[in-house]
């Protein structure tokens, strides 16, 4: 019954993703700007994040299928909590739907406040002491920091009815008076909104609950924690971030993105070398790649754009192959530390196969298509003349390569535990890896010129043109 | 009577930080909200507003009476001591308290023009009431002190909010409502299961996941 409600749950996803995909092409590529009574509003860049977002719940909800089904096997969870699972599943996914499409920033925040909400009990889904710690922890953490949000927006407000009498939270309405608000005023909200949703969006040093979310949540939502909603709240900070670069000039809003974003990479790095868990691995690499796309932003040329917004998609795909094969291993292995994973290729061939092309993926190896972002990223920076950015960039992928490249050999080529553990991969599964390799691939060789109107269109609003 | 009131929430705020039980830190929550009803009812009055009289009155009942008294039941149930656990004593605290309540007034003084005296001053006494929020979450080592110190948090929020001419959106601040009673109850919740899971709510003592 389980088995069948999760086709049911994928079947409804696909449907979804169709419709994103057609919204995408409508909106995206033909550059609309819908606005729904002043409530919503959708331009390119809500309906491209609208897509990724669809493309990850499809994801996960293929590989939820047998993913829930051999967890109810193993006892790890009820047939209860299976449904529980299901409805949760889909109360998140319908809550990051809704961020890119509210035009009211209040609105705003409580849809990115909801998305907390409703995932910290897929965190702490298995309650066990580490899960539960987990999503107390991002609990509180992501709860101070979008009360900081909040107190952002209220700054905005403000700024805005004291400049024009105007008693508006739109964002349409405050980047049309934009350039009459009082720039100190809207410097220090920005610095709210900053840090306030860059806590959620697993920007350094406010990210210290990501990697204990990540690795104690249910695996199909580590890919859509780490795929999508680190972005729904760095959405926030773009929508927030056009109002400053047009009211105070660009360089206040890139500058302070370029720190954050380098400094996401390096503490990223840092504990990518010394890392032993593998989810808490891959969340340190979402770390890193939303640092990348942070520093994308920074360097604020058409070029850098872009990259930082096809990185965000190739991010979101690679990284949820990369979470839904740690799932898959630490259900057969019964562990996700990393010093009794070895010979993955062996055992779980299948898995295996995807897992290396997901590893080639996130260290930027051609023909995948991460490499084609960042390569994309790294010449915006020596074009745009920020050599020591472009520098420190090349040299910080490297270590971070180096690193995944000794722990992923380990794992993946090792000699299989003893006795051999042996698995046959489900279908849904083969589905849901096929899916994320033929983005992973297909980017990496060739880009539709749908999705490049797309993100050009994007990019010219993150941009304000 | 508004000025009154801000001193109240000053006064009631610093005094948060000399608490060392349960039962005290919650009361001077209620006293705290209750404040701030008190001055969202006297902007309704002075401006005839219907929006900022149902705002007052949610304050007043969620705030005021139903928060607390969850809070009350969810301490009941799980049997926990009444202490908050300092890792400062009273007195470092309200030092620090003090030199948070110049910064409150520092930030107060640089967003808001000296003519306009009221929002200065009622801008400073939010960012006040921010910051000691954040200052219990981070000082007490009780699972429960660092809801009620993020629920100050929101009251300064709620505060700041309070300087917008005409106030912020009225559907906005439902769901806000809305938003904070479904977070107070997700909260109690997880708090339920720590004391289930851990035998105790010390977050001192959640420190399982490093690295």
């Amino acid at each position: 019954m389980i088995k069948r409600l999760g086709i049911l749950n994928a079947a409804v996803h696909f449907i979804l993703w169709m419709a994103a995909l057609y919204f995408f092409v409508r909106v995206g590529a033909g550059n609309l700007k819908l606005s729904f009574g002043g409530v919503l509003y959708a331009d390119a860049l809500s309906a491209f994040l609208i897509f990724t977002t669809a493309t990850i719940n499809f994801a996960a909800a293929l590989f939820s299928v047998s993913f829930i089904a051999t967890d109810l096997i193993l006892g790890k969870i009820t047939e209860r909590k299976a449904l529980y699972y299901y409805l949760l599943f889909n109360l998140f996914a319908a809550a990051m739907f809704l961020v890119p499409l509210i035009n009211n920033l209040g609105g705003l925040w409580v849809a990115i406040e909801l998305t907390t909400l409703i995932s910290s009990f897929l965190v702490g889904f298995y309650n066990t002491r580490h899960s539960v710690e987990a999503a107390w922890k991002y609990l509180i953490i992501c709860s101070v920091g979008i009360t900081l949000a909040l107190f952002g927006a209220i700054l905005f407000t403000f700024a805005l009815s004291t400049a024009t009498g105007i008693k508006s939270l739109n964002w349409t309405d405050l980047l049309a008076a934009a350039k009459m608000l009082n720039p100190n005023i809207v410097r220090i909200a920005f610095i709210f909104i900053l840090v306030g949703y860059g806590t959620k969006a697993g920007l350094a040093p406010m990210h210290t609950w990501l990697p204990d979310a990540h690795s104690q949540a249910v695996s199909p939502v580590s890919a859509m924690l780490s795929g999508v909603l680190l972005k729904c709240s760095l959405y926030a900070i773009l929508r927030y971030g056009m109002v400053v670069a047009q009211c105070c000039g660009a360089p206040f809003y890139t500058n302070l993105m370029l720190v954050f974003g380098l400094l996401s990479l390096i503490i990223a790095c840092i504990f990518i070398i010394t890392q032993r868990d593998l989810k808490r691995l891959l969340a340190y690499s979402s770390i890193e790649h939303l640092g990348l796309i942070a520093i994308g932003v920074g360097l604020n040329s058409p070029l850098a754009l872009f990259g930082a917004l096809l990185h965000l998609f190739n991010h979101a795909v690679s990284k949820a192959l990369m979470f839904f094969c740690a799932g898959r291993i630490s259900q057969v292995y019964g562990t996700h530390e990393m010093k009794k994973i070895t010979g993955v290729s062996r055992v779980l061939p299948v898995t295996g196969f995807a897992m290396l092309v997901g590893f080639f993926a996130l260290i930027g190896f051609p023909p995948c298509s991460i490499f084609i972002s960042e390569f994309y990223l790294v010449s915006a920076a020596f074009i745009g003349g920020s050599y020591f950015v472009g520098v420190l960039l090349l040299g910080l992928l490297a270590v971070i390569g180096a690193a995944l490249l000794y722990h992923f050999g380990k794992l993946l080529f090792g000699k299989p535990p003893q006795p051999a553990i042996s698995s046959v991969e489900p279908y849904g599964n083969w589905l849901a890896y096929g899916f994320l390799l033929f983005f992973i691939i297909g980017l990496g060789i060739f880009i539709p010129s749908v999705l490049q109107q797309g993100l050009n269109a994007a990019a010219a609003i993150l941009r304000g043109e | 009577m508004a000025w009154l009131c801000l001193f109240a929430i000053l006064l009631i705020t610093a005094e948060t930080a000399l608490v060392s039980r349960f039962p005290a830190l919650l009361r001077n929550f209620r006293y705290q909200s209750l404040c701030l009803a008190l001055l969202v009812f006297l902007a309704a009055w002075r401006e005839g507003s219907a929006e900022l009289y149902i705002i007052a009155f949610l304050l007043f009942s969620l705030k005021v009476l139903l928060i607390p008294h969850l809070f009350d039941i969810l301490i009941k149930r799980i049997g926990s001591s009444d202490h908050l656990g300092l890792f400062l004593n009273a007195q470092v605290s309200l030092f620090l308290v003090f030199i948070l309540g110049m910064i409150a007034w520092f930030f107060s003084s640089f967003v808001v023009s000296a003519s306009a005296y009221l929002d200065q001053l009622t801008l400073g006494v939010a960012c006040f009431v921010m910051l000691t929020g954040v200052f219990l979450m981070v000082s007490r080592i009780k699972a429960l002190a660092q809801v009620i110190g993020l629920l100050i948090m929101e009251n300064g929020v709620f505060l700041a909010a309070t300087i917008i001419p005409g106030g912020m959106p009225f559907f906005i601040e439902i769901a806000l409502f809305f938003d904070i009673l479904v977070s107070v109850m997700i909260f109690g919740l997880f708090i339920y299961r720590i004391n289930a899971i851990f035998t105790h709510i010390d977050v001192s003592k959640l420190s399982g996941l490093r690295g």
